[in-house]
């Protein structure tokens, strides 16, 4: 199971982490992009 | 260049929102799937991998056929949104085959025993990362410049001729690839169609999700230098 398991938290965690990263610029440009 | 008023990124915020919601949702399901998911007869339980990687060698294409669709119509109606619609398709495209990419070897070392072998799919596919790793270094070096937009148009329609190569690779080398051949109706086992369905669902919407929001950060970018120039 630790490999099949290992790929999914690896795609959902690049994922999630990719997500907050472009929704923390998004709210950046938002304010101006200061 | 004309961009997207305040109004027009509220309108594409008010649908982002919601599916994000659904979306977090949906990725606890997609785990619940790959534990749950009926254990394969010759492979074991790594074969579970299946309902991570091939979801994210589809949305590698799609990605990079939206790039394609989004240089060809910047060529055509000259809007810069078409041309940013492109670069978003690239990144998240590039994230997904990243992804496929290390879901792969993971796959490979259990089954075949090695990480890596030169295989024409996976051969092709490495060459597929880099062709789009460089259009965003194209577009990163360049920012801005109409000129670059349109190379970049071009450049991202032509790309595409290796996504059909890189799919039908397996065909057309004959016996010579050990990747397993593509997907066909009633080539899953018993009770593997529901999560296999179900993973590309999630997959695709965290695709959409993604490219939405990526298109969002580029427009407003875009906007700002042009209002700073």
């Amino acid at each position: 199971m630790s490999y099949a398991i290992a790929a999914y938290a690896i795609t959902v965690g690049t994922l999630a982490l990719y997500a907050w990263m472009l929704a923390r610029e998004r709210k950046r440009l938002e304010r101006g992009g200061d | 260049m004309s961009h997207p008023s305040a109004t027009e990124f509220d309108r594409v915020a008010r649908v982002r929102r919601p599916l994000g919601g659904l979306l977090a949702l949906l990725v606890v399901v997609w785990a619940w799937f790959v534990v749950s998911a009926p254990v394969d007869a010759t492979q074991g339980v790594i074969q579970k991998i299946l309902y991570v990687h091939p979801p994210l060698a589809y949305g590698a294409y799609l990605g990079f056929v939206i790039t394609a669709v989004g240089g060809a119509l910047y060529l055509w109606k000259q809007r810069a949104i078409y041309d940013q619609l492109a670069v978003a398709g690239a990144e998240v495209g590039v994230v997904f085959c990243t992804l496929m990419m290390v879901t792969g070897p993971i796959w490979a070392k259990g089954t075949w025993g090695h990480w890596w072998t030169w295989d024409p799919r996976l051969t092709l596919t490495l060459l597929l990362w880099f062709v789009y790793l460089a259009y965003l270094l194209l577009r990163s070096f360049t920012e801005g410049s109409e000129r670059t937009a349109r190379f970049a148009a071009i450049y991202g329609v032509a790309g595409t001729a290796l996504i059909p190569l890189n799919y039908f690779v397996i065909e057309i080398a004959g016996g010579r690839s050990v990747h397993p051949e593509n997907l066909e109706r009633g080539s899953l086992g018993a009770g593997m169609g529901l999560p296999f369905l179900f993973a590309n669902l999630a997959a695709f919407l965290a695709f959409v999700w993604l490219v939405a929001l990526r298109w969002e950060v580029e427009a407003r970018r875009a906007r700002i230098a042009e209002r700073a120039a």
